[in-house]
């Protein structure tokens, strides 16, 4: 299910939106709506990561998951899984 | 709005009963615990809140009127709509649905000043309650270190509440801080979000079916019937604020919003962070360099991709050697001084029961408790610096991966570790892991790994029974001693896997884990932690044992008067009178022997035989397995014990020999070297250690938990021994 949020349009109205765990190290993007379980999503909303934030990704755990990301100048630690659900507007 | 929600207090101050109930909220890593500390100073108390095994940390603080207040120190919470354990404590006490708890008059928020951008969202939801609260903005020397300015009183105006900045470690800010408690502070008359009508309008119908508590301002019904429309019916303490027909009714509203509106949940996070962003924006002067230089520097290498692993397996192994090996010395001399103690009972006491159950049992479970705690402060000195610096957020992101492949989050690997030394400390380290079936999962299979209270029973069974033979580069004795430490971490995998699929399955953890900046500990909270870890086992896990040890220590003392014991304590008056020296030492040895197969618990080995049997243990076996429930390492005594030889622990040569020759009532050899594999691998499997048991009791707050723990530890431990045994005979080892 996509229980999209803060995005009017649907999901893949915006070409250029990828799923967060397809950046790379170094890259950042504006979230655009999260999508997965509602009350996931809106957890990882209260953990800053609203859309119209910037999100960047700053490096891979060793074993390449999780991954580190920054946002709202705190950093989180996200699976790949989990920040697969996350969307954002590559900058 | 009036411009300062200040007013002068007229209440008599003096009065103990208006004593004024100060609670201190804000996110992990925000300061609270330094500020708390800087408050109440030595004058704080930490227990449990009812029913869980969170903290509660409280204590006292007088104010410059000399009014005393009440300080709770929340648990650090991210966000009022609970995800942990520890949040759904804050949102009990704020709403007033904690019992032990009542509702604080004030709420101190803490919000870090470099991070205000996430902070101020848990100072809005708290500001939305409707209870009076007051803003301490922690780090403004760190702020303007980095070129951040902030200006409190556009913050102060944003926000509708009272903001003081602190530097807490010049303590700047205090006096000022200490004067604004000290006042009358009104709730704040802002909203800062409104659902859409048609949420707003289902709340609204709920509020009136919700009973009237007198710890709950409207605003808190308002916002308790908000939590019980987000929560998906898992919440036990919401679910009894509620008649169940409220409850019924909220699942179907709950759908209905779901189907008309997928996305209304979230409309609050939105709202509440558009309004972080203002307050921010109006509050910012300069923004200054958002870089840290301290941590790029650290994460450079700790959690390089190379250096990472490395720095984190060179510090596992500092933590492991010290709860390993530098607690000897302590546990050393605690040992020594119970013996000290039970000796000098022996000198003022006649011989008889009541010292043998002073000296045997009590001195002894006594004992037997205090040898955990240097373990344990040992480890939980690690574990506080480790999540004080912010080192343990980096070991967890490297292990993630790991233990993402049974089911657990990176926070489980360092409590499974410490196991390794002593599952006691280990269970103990599972606070820190903060999604409760993860919690419970790592309790349950951390008494798998192969603590050091095996070693010996592992070093006796390997030295009689393994032959002495070079395998490669490795001894097959060696090899032996690797294969059960693999073994206990094989079931340790297969259980978190199956638990995690049955019991424990459900909810949707989420993994996200915060990095928080580095810091300096500070060392005198870490101390009190450890102090505090301690006291609490002693307190808790302690009167178990204690107990138990009692318990046991009776068992095995009688009765004393067998027809055996009896006959052998003649010969033995004998052999004395006659002054026939070393037939006086072995006499003693077989009195005690004969005491101990004459015992409860020697009856209980017979009548276990038949259970144990299959396994390829004899009813002396038996014996040594109930009374290894003390601790496992009893066993190799026990075993002199039944084998005449006396306790004797530094004679084990004698006993290897002993064990290699003894015979069965018909002549056979009783113990194989597959019965020796068989026993090991039953050790290695089995819950055997009460003291285990007890803090499993105390960590999960129920009987469930160590019940399970015994059966399917000891089912198990039956099992493969079964296996070992009935196999090996079948391929003709035996």
């Amino acid at each position: 299910m996509t229980g999209s949020t803060g995005d009017r349009s649907g999901p893949g109205a915006n070409p250029a939106e990828r799923p967060l765990d397809r950046l790379a190290p170094g890259d950042s993007g504006i979230i655009v709506r999260l999508s997965g379980d509602p009350a996931t999503a809106r957890r990882l909303m209260e953990l800053g990561l609203v859309p119209g934030s910037e999100v960047q990704v700053v490096r891979r755990a060793p074993l390449g998951d999780p991954i580190e990301y920054r946002i709202r100048d705190v950093h989180l630690s996200l699976r790949r899984v989990e920040a697969a659900n996350v969307h954002v507007a590559p900058r | 709005m009036s411009t300062s929600p200040l007013v002068e207090a007229d209440a008599d101050r003096s009065d103990p009963r208006t004593a004024r109930r100060v609670a201190i909220l804000g996110n992990p890593n925000a300061g609270k615990s330094t500020l708390f500390n800087a408050l109440t100073g030595q004058r704080q108390k930490v227990s449990n809140y009812a029913g869980v095994t969170v903290e509660k940390k409280t204590g006292q603080c007088t104010l410059p009127s000399g009014r005393r207040i009440e300080i709770v120190d929340l648990p650090g919470s991210y966000s009022l709509r609970p995800a942990s354990p520890d949040e759904v404590i804050v949102r009990d006490v704020l709403l007033g649905l904690q019992p032990d708890t009542p509702p604080p008059d004030l709420i101190l928020l803490v919000a870090d000043a470099t991070q205000l951008d996430r902070h101020l969202y848990l100072a809005l939801q708290a500001i939305e309650i409707g209870r009076p609260v007051l803003l301490a903005v922690t780090m403004m020397d760190a702020a303007e270190t980095r070129g951040l300015q902030l200006d409190l009183a556009a913050l102060q105006q944003a926000l509708g509440v009272p903001v003081v900045g602190l530097a807490a470690t010049r303590n700047r800010g205090l006096d000022a801080l200490r004067d604004l408690m000290d006042r009358d502070i009104e709730p704040s008359q802002l909203r800062f979000h409104r659902w859409p009508p048609f949420v707003e309008r289902v709340v609204t119908s709920l509020e009136p079916r919700i009973p009237r508590h007198p710890l709950l301002p409207e605003r808190g019904r308002h916002d308790l019937a908000m939590a019980l429309l987000l929560d998906d019916g898992e919440d036990p303490v919401l679910a009894r604020a509620v008649p169940s027909e409220v409850l019924d009714d909220l699942r179907i509203l709950r759908r209905r919003l779901d189907d008309q509106a997928p996305g209304w949940r979230s409309g609050e996070v939105e709202g509440l962070y558009a309004a972080v962003d203002a307050a921010v924006a109006a509050a910012q002067v300069t923004k200054g360099m958002t870089r840290d230089p301290t941590r790029e520097r650290l994460d450079r290498i700790l959690i390089h991709r190379i250096w990472g692993p490395v720095v984190f397996v060179l510090f596992m192994g500092a933590v492991f050697q010290s709860v390993f090996a530098w607690s000897v010395p302590l546990m050393d001399a605690i040992d020594w001084l119970v013996g000290q103690l039970a000796s000098a009972v022996e000198g003022v006491m006649p011989a008889g029961p009541l010292r043998s159950l002073v000296v045997d049992g009590i001195i002894a479970g006594v004992g037997t408790t205090i040898t955990f705690v240097p373990q344990i402060a040992i480890l939980s000195l690690f574990l506080s610096v480790m999540e004080d610096t912010g080192y343990m957020a980096r070991a967890a992101f490297i292990m993630d991966r790991v233990m993402s492949k049974v089911g657990l989050s990176g926070r489980a690997f360092i409590p499974l570790m410490s196991s390794f030394a002593c599952a006691i400390p280990g269970i103990m380290a599972t606070r820190t892991i903060d999604n409760r079936r993860d919690r419970l999962t790592t309790i349950m299979v951390a008494p798998f790994m192969s603590c050091s209270a095996r070693l010996p029973v592992y070093a006796l069974l390997i030295g009689a029974f393994v032959p002495h033979r070079w395998v490669g580069f490795v001894t097959l004795a060696g090899l032996t001693l690797f294969a059960m430490y693999f073994l206990g971490i094989a079931a340790a995998i297969v259980v978190a896997w199956a638990l995690k699929r049955t019991v424990l399955k459900g909810g949707k953890p989420l993994y996200v884990m915060e990095l928080p900046p580095y810091r300096m500990p500070a060392w005198g909270s870490v101390l009190m932690t450890v102090r505090d870890r301690s006291l609490l086992f002693l307190q808790k896990a302690g009167t178990i044992i204690l107990a138990a040890s009692v318990v046991l220590w009776f068992l095995a003392s009688y009765p004393s008067s067998g027809p055996e014991a009896t006959a052998t304590r003649a010969r033995l008056d004998a052999a004395r009178d006659a002054g026939q020296v070393t037939r006086v030492a072995e006499l003693e040895h077989q009195l005690a022997g004969t005491r101990l197969r004459e015992s409860f618990a020697g009856r209980a080995g017979r009548l276990l035989e038949p259970v144990i049997a299959p396994l390829g243990f004899d009813w002396r076996i038996g014996i040594g397995l109930i009374t290894s429930l003390a601790a496992r390492e009893v066993m190799v005594s026990t075993m002199a014990t039944v084998f005449n030889l006396g306790d004797a622990q530094d004679d084990v040569v004698s006993l290897r020999q002993t064990l290699r020759t003894a015979v069965t009532g018909n002549g056979a050899r009783a113990y194989t070297p597959l019965v020796g594999v068989s026993l090991m691998v039953f050790f290695a499997l089995a819950c055997q250690c009460f003291s285990t048991v007890a803090v499993v009791r105390r960590e999960t707050n129920s009987w469930r938990w160590p019940l399970l723990m015994l059966l399917l530890m000891n089912t198990l431990a039956w099992l493969a021994s079964f296996v070992v045994f009935q196999g090996g005979r079948l391929l003709g080892l035996g």
